[in-house]
């Protein structure tokens, strides 16, 4: 455990330094992804201006939902670009994931250790500040239980999305062709949890809420945050159950992955 | 060390649909070729021995040694290795084992090489004193120090696999499988790697299998061979039994200093001839070459004459060809 948390800082070190290889592309993507994400926003903040609110809710409250998917989503992407399907598919095929499977260290911490986009930092950097402002844009009082659910929720997010890459990943091993349906469920599962989910049909939410317990990773804790009423009247240890949420779906795709590998071993490529 | 039996892997290939019905129907029906890569495969290798495994494309080598390095769950058949089950047993046993797969790398793309291996001993835990010792040696054997700043993406192809190679071996591993360690090389880096493998197996006394497609590789290095075709063994043993057994005629080429029409010659036949050089064909064990010299010189007057012997390409490809081992 210690050898593999030790070799996973030094496999981020050569990451980061052969990026630093490439400055002046580094720099542009840098630059390039922040302008992406401040596009996005600027686009949502421009739909809402024409509806005024979305379920009921105000461009404050959805911007605090969909704000904080993007800001978990952004850092989760950089920690786990190693599992990116498209970019894990790739090296499937190429065989580089054989010689991982040929040195002797866990095989999760050399795939997060294969690859990590710092560029993205300028889209996390973009995403906090427009979730500060969002905030600001919410007269609600702060609490050392909001705070602390608030961090809970991002944590989580990242968890529940690196599952997410995780699966994708791993369904590269059966289909490399489908790589869409896998984004698909990837990016879906972001828009889902970046939404009021009360504006989902009943089925839809009941999924998300049973079967992959995305509403306790968004929904709830923001209800609890912005002090809204709870339209579906769960328990009110609800929004706290948001690590629960994320960790299993994390510890699901992982029981997966597992699968997968002794399914590739099975078949090659 | 390696003990194989009756080993096979097998592969479903899937029968793909296009379209998007296509899809739908891939989801359904499944149909499947089943390719047997590896078909009852049996042998033993013995610590520190060096042998060459070869065939066709296709035959099932690289198969094989997937199997042998943990990447591939065998379809049937028993597989251990020092006392291992390679896939089962994965981190334990890589970390015993190095493996070379020429077509591609084991090093960072765009780390300079010896940050690359300086990054392999803490992924094998190599102490740090034989850390030293090892790369040492290897920086002056497969001459690294040209390139031992340069980024692995712009390394040559025989630079590349020198490169590769000290890392296969940095943390002593007790077997080495290299599978087409000579591809795409010029004939130089070619007997420079070969010298290189070697030293590694009598100095380090490393037990070597290595699959090519370059027979002077096996001829240069290997006591034993190992041939297989369509996933089955055709031979196994040591290569001058194979000449011995399958090895075509040997040749005598006479240049006569008078033109005779027709000089036959009791105990070879006449192969072809190219003005006043004639070439026999004779088969060992049934005359000498000092004999049949004996005879023909007793008749003809010679200028000069040359013994060849079969060539391993030969036989290789009379194998291949003919499938003399079949039934
Ligand atoms: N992952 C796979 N899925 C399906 N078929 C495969 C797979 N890997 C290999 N095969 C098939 O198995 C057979 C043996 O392939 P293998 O790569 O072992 O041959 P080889 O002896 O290494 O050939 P070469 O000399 O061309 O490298 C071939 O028919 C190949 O198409
Ligand atoms: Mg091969």
């Amino acid at each position: 455990m210690k050898h593999a948390l030790n070799l996973y800082r030094r496999l981020l070190g050569v990451q980061i330094r052969s990026q630093m290889q490439y400055r002046a592309s580094f720099a542009l993507e840098l630059v390039g992804t922040g302008l992406i994400a401040l596009f996005e926003y600027a686009s949502l903040a421009l739909v809402f201006e024409r509806f005024d609110n979305l379920g009921g809710w105000t461009l404050g409250q959805v911007a605090f939902l969909y704000d904080m998917a993007e800001f978990s989503f952004g850092i989760m992407d950089m920690i786990f670009a190693g599992f990116d399907p498209s970019l894990f598919g790739q090296n499937v095929r190429r065989g580089t994931f054989d010689q991982l499977l040929l040195r002797p260290v866990n095989i999760s911490v050399q795939v997060l250790g294969s690859e990590f986009t710092l560029r993205r930092i300028g889209k996390i950097i973009v995403g906090a500040g427009i979730f500060a402002s969002a905030l600001a844009l919410n007269p609600v009082a702060w609490t050392p239980p909001k705070a602390l659910l608030a961090t809970l929720m991002a944590v989580s997010q990242v968890a529940f999305f690196g599952g997410l890459f995780i699966i994708g990943a791993t369904i590269t091993f059966w289909t490399v062709e489908s790589i869409e349906v896998v984004n698909i469920f990837t990016y879906g599962g972001n828009y889902m949890i970046s939404h009021p989910m009360h504006i989902f049909p009943a089925g839809l939410r009941q999924f998300f809420t049973y079967i992959i317990p995305a509403i306790f990773l968004a929904y709830y804790p923001a209800l609890y945050i912005l002090e809204l009423p709870d339209p579906f009247r769960l328990p009110a240890f609800a929004p706290w159950l948001a690590p629960l949420a994320g960790l299993s779906v994390l510890m699901a795709a992982l029981a997966f992955w597992r699968f997968g590998i002794r399914y590739y071993q099975s078949t090659g490529t | 060390m390696i003990r194989v039996e009756n080993l096979s892997k097998h592969f479903k290939v899937f029968k793909h649909h296009r379209g998007a019905m296509g899809t739908l129907r891939n989801l359904f029906t499944r149909q499947y070729n089943l390719v047997q890569a590896v078909n009852g495969l049996s042998f033993e290798i013995q610590p520190g021995e060096l042998v060459g495994y070869i065939g066709p494309n296709g035959a099932g080598k690289s198969t094989t040694i997937k199997m042998l390095t943990g990447l591939l769950v065998p379809t049937s058949g028993e597989l251990s290795v020092m006392g291992l089950l390679p896939w089962r047993d994965r981190q334990k046993y890589v970390a015993r084992v190095g493996a070379v797969f020429g077509q591609r790398t084991t090093l960072w793309w765009d780390l300079p090489v010896i940050e690359s291996l300086n990054l392999l001993q803490h992924i094998y835990k190599i102490p740090a004193a034989s850390f030293k010792q090892n790369l040492d040696e290897f920086r002056t054997t497969l001459e690294l120090d040209p390139f031992l700043d340069t980024p692995v993406r712009a390394l040559s192809l025989g630079q590349r696999m020198r490169a590769d190679i000290c890392a296969a071996l940095l943390h002593d591993p007790e077997i080495l499988f290299l599978d087409e360690p000579t591809i795409g090389l010029d004939v130089v880096a070619k007997e420079r790697i070969r010298q290189f493998i070697q030293q590694v197996n009598r100095e380090r006394g490393t037990t070597v299998i290595l699959t090519t497609h370059d027979l002077s590789d096996v001829e240069k290095l290997c006591q034993r061979v190992m041939i297989i075709d369509r996933g089955k063994l055709l031979f196994e043993g040591q290569l001058d039994a194979l000449k011995a057994q399958f090895g075509g005629k040997r040749e005598l080429l006479v240049d006569f200093a008078e033109d005779y029409p027709s000089p036959q010659i009791e105990g070879a036949e006449i192969a072809g001839r190219e003005g006043g050089r004639v070439s026999y064909r004779f088969a060992r064990g049934e005359i000498a070459a000092s004999e049949l010299i004996g005879r023909i010189s007793a008749k003809y007057r010679i200028r000069d004459l040359e013994v060849r012997e079969p060539q391993i390409e030969e036989t290789i490809r009379r194998i291949y060809e003919e499938r003399l081992l079949e039934n």
